[in-house]
């Protein structure tokens, strides 16, 4: 019960308090502090000091307990500057976008939390149609023409895709006709358990729907323009909150479709689709790298980039599913770096497009070099943990050389876009009728959380503690994988 | 008698498709909310309870009185022109539902040959998704692609019925406002687009490419 009241009930609490108390100090210490302990329990179930109680609709498996602590981790860090985010001086008129934000961040914390630990389809397909929800009104937080259109988009496109998911489980419901699960919930550990029983060519179509359904959100192309808008005219704390952790839960659910897939004969299929997706994510990322002029959406399609890696590592398995799981932790931390500093930069710059933005190095130098070692960081250079895991995935895919070579090939013209641009931005000098952008850059707590992630990225990387490798290998035996 | 109220329902679906005032829409979809919440009351008429009715009740107060009455709104509100300009022209638009509907019935049947489903509560759910989707293809106008996904969510609906899915109730209530949400966050988005763009329509959403 104890787990329940830090991961679910206490964010309840703060919705209501953030309603309720119009003064933003307030709103942001209770969001803090439940973020906090949100953060020490989903610490405390991952390494096993605590041993949550399971029930029927709440599971905590490896695969939960990773996700969970990803996204407390990310969380955290988001509310944690969000205060200084919101007293910085206006862009436009977004006074109206604050009322509600600490509101929706808890609703996203509350969501995104019984999404990952739910062990019931419909309760994870409900927990994360409300995560879109919450994440809606944060996308339209500058009130603007752009902002307005990526809200209606992402809400759209998104809704529609959660409403295919949807059919998808109603098709693992049908699959379940005449077995021993035949009118039983939709429990994934039972499922898990019989899955040898389910009529395969339901099985099959509940995967394309999910799959396809959920990619709207996941970021996987081609179903990927919503979440590149939304991420992109999002203020960034929000932005680093949907690329570091919505899209890693809804990934999710396509793993647990696939978890339930495993053991059967269907499991090549999907398999074979995931490989297929996460290839073709990687080339719409490339080509795309060379094309967006806009820094903040170079940014997303680097989530299309990665998450399509992901995808592809989970469907090569093996140590490449290792990998990805890895993968799906060093990411997330990354996008909230590369995040936060690119809103540095909009900020001082007051515009999103890179043809605007000059000498970031010497006119913002922390900012300047936070956002460099990001994007090192991002580009999986070493010792940064992306580094590692992509090491992991390469191994993995040894197997299959033509996807290999495609997969490097894709990796090393996004790293030459992707540097173009952002040396672009932090070396071309100022132009001779320009203003500084910002006096003189002070040490903020952008910069102090930058920091701390790039550092634990760099020790996760290198040290990998064992607490963390361990898990991912639980969740790899649970996926079929010995290694 | 389920089968008779799908085949209802699946006219309503041909009448969406050829009429062009969107007041029908809106008609339409409370048609549809009764269907559903009736279907969704028949198979358990012999031994009614409060707990049995619960789910029918709330639906029929969403689907057929709240939603519809908030769109109403949303069109006298924003004056929103009765009349449809199509993009694609009635007749090639009803067979195009035409052929896709027989299409659906056809293997529904086939399909009911080695499954245990019902063919034509099926056939009617897929029916009404494919429907929604055109609308939301071939129609211009913002409310009515909101229109087109309510569609499409009554056909998972009347699905989910088919397939007799065991959901928990809190599931279902949970999903019920999800919906129920997601068309009021899409009714103010549209009401600060028509006073944003002064139009209502997809034109005036091109700012955002690369």
């Amino acid at each position: 019960m104890l787990e329940l009241t830090f991961l679910a009930i206490l964010p309840l609490g703060s919705i209501a308090a953030s309603y309720f108390l119009h003064k933003r100090k307030m709103q942001y210490s209770i969001s803090l502090i439940v973020a906090a302990g949100h953060l020490l329990f989903s610490y405390l179930i991952f390494s096993g000091v605590y041993q949550p109680a399971e029930g029927e609709f709440i599971r905590f498996d490896a695969l939960s307990r990773l996700f969970l602590l990803v996204l407390s981790h990310v969380y955290f860090w988001v509310v944690l500057v969000s205060y200084s985010y919101l007293n910085r001086p206006e862009l436009v008129n977004e006074e109206k976008g604050k009322r509600l934000y600490f509101m929706m961040l808890n609703l996203f914390l509350f969501a995104n939390t019984l999404a990952i630990i739910s062990n019931h389809l419909g309760l994870y397909w409900v927990a994360s149609e409300t995560t879109t929800l919450s994440v809606a009104p944060l996308i339209y937080y500058y009130r603007n023409e752009e902002s307005l259109e990526a809200m209606w988009k992402y809400l759209f496109l998104v809704s529609v895709g959660i409403a295919f998911a949807f059919i998808g489980f109603l098709f693992l419901a049908l699959s379940a006709s005449g077995t021993p699960l035949s009118g039983q919930q939709l429990l994934i550990s039972s499922f898990t358990r019989f899955a040898t029983y389910l009529n395969p060519i339901w099985l099959k179509a509940s995967f394309i729907f999910v799959f396809v359904g959920l990619s709207t959100k996941i970021g996987i192309a081609p179903m990927h323009p919503g979440d590149i808008d939304a991420t992109s005219n999002a203020p960034s704390p929000a932005a680093a909150l949907m690329a570091g952790s919505l899209r890693g839960t809804a990934l999710l659910g396509v793993m647990r479709l696939y978890q339930i897939m495993v053991p059967t004969a269907t499991a090549e299929f999907a398999r074979t689709i995931m490989i297929v997706g996460g290839v073709f994510s990687l080339f719409v990322a490339f080509v795309f790298m060379f094309k967006v002029t806009n820094y903040k959406r170079m940014i997303a399609y680097s989530s299309v980039e990665h998450l399509g890696l992901i995808t592809l590592g989970i469907g090569t398995g093996g140590i490449a599913f290792v990998g990805a799981m890895l993968h799906t932790v060093f990411n997330s931390l990354t996008k909230v770096v590369l995040f936060f500093n690119a809103g540095n930069i909009h900020r001082a710059y007051k515009s999103r497009e890179v043809n605007a933005v000059w000498n970031v190095l010497n006119e913002m130098p922390w900012t300047g070099w936070l956002f460099l070692f990001g994007f090192f960081a991002i580009v999986a250079m070493p010792p940064f943990g992306i580094f590692f895991s992509e090491l992991m995935i390469f191994q993995g895919l040894m197997s299959k050389p033509f996807l290999l070579a495609a997969v490097l090939f894709f990796l090393f013209f996004i790293f030459v876009g992707m540097s173009k641009t952002i040396f672009r931005m932090l070396y071309t000098a100022r132009p001779a009728d320009a203003q500084p952008p910002v006096p003189k850059e002070k040490f903020d707590i952008f910069h102090f959380a930058s920091v701390v992630l790039l550092l634990l990225l760099i020790v996760l990387g290198v040290f990998m503690p064992s607490r963390l490798y361990d898990t991912v290998i639980l969740i790899s035996k649970d996926f079929g994988i010995s290694l | 008698m389920e089968n008779v109220l799908s085949i209802l329902f699946c006219l309503t679906l041909l009448y969406l498709v050829v009429t062009s005032r969107l007041k029908t829409y809106v008609s339409i979809l409370r048609t549809q909310g009764v269907l559903l919440s009736a279907i969704m009351v028949f198979p358990f008429i012999q031994h009614l309870s409060i707990h049995i009715l619960l789910i029918p009740l709330m639906s029929f107060i969403v689907k057929a009185v709240i939603i519809p009455r908030f769109i109403n709104r949303i069109v006298i509100d924003l004056d929103v022109k009765q009349i449809l300009e199509p993009s694609i022209q009635p007749f090639n638009f009803l067979l195009l539902t035409v052929a896709s509907m027989s299409i659906i019935f056809v293997s529904a049947h086939v399909l009911s040959g080695f499954t245990p489903i019902e063919p034509i509560p099926f056939a009617s759910a897929f029916s009404a998704m494919i429907t929604g989707i055109y609308i939301i293809i071939f129609r211009r106008k913002l409310i009515v692609h909101v229109v087109g996904f309510l569609i499409l969510e009554n056909g998972i609906f009347l699905f989910g019925t088919a397939v007799a899915a065991e959901m928990p109730t809190f599931v279902e209530l949970g999903a019920m406002l999800d919906v129920f949400v997601v068309v009021f966050l899409m009714g103010i988005a549209i009401n600060k687009i028509s006073s944003t763009f002064s139009r209502q329509d997809v034109s005036v959403l091109g700012r955002l490419k690369d």
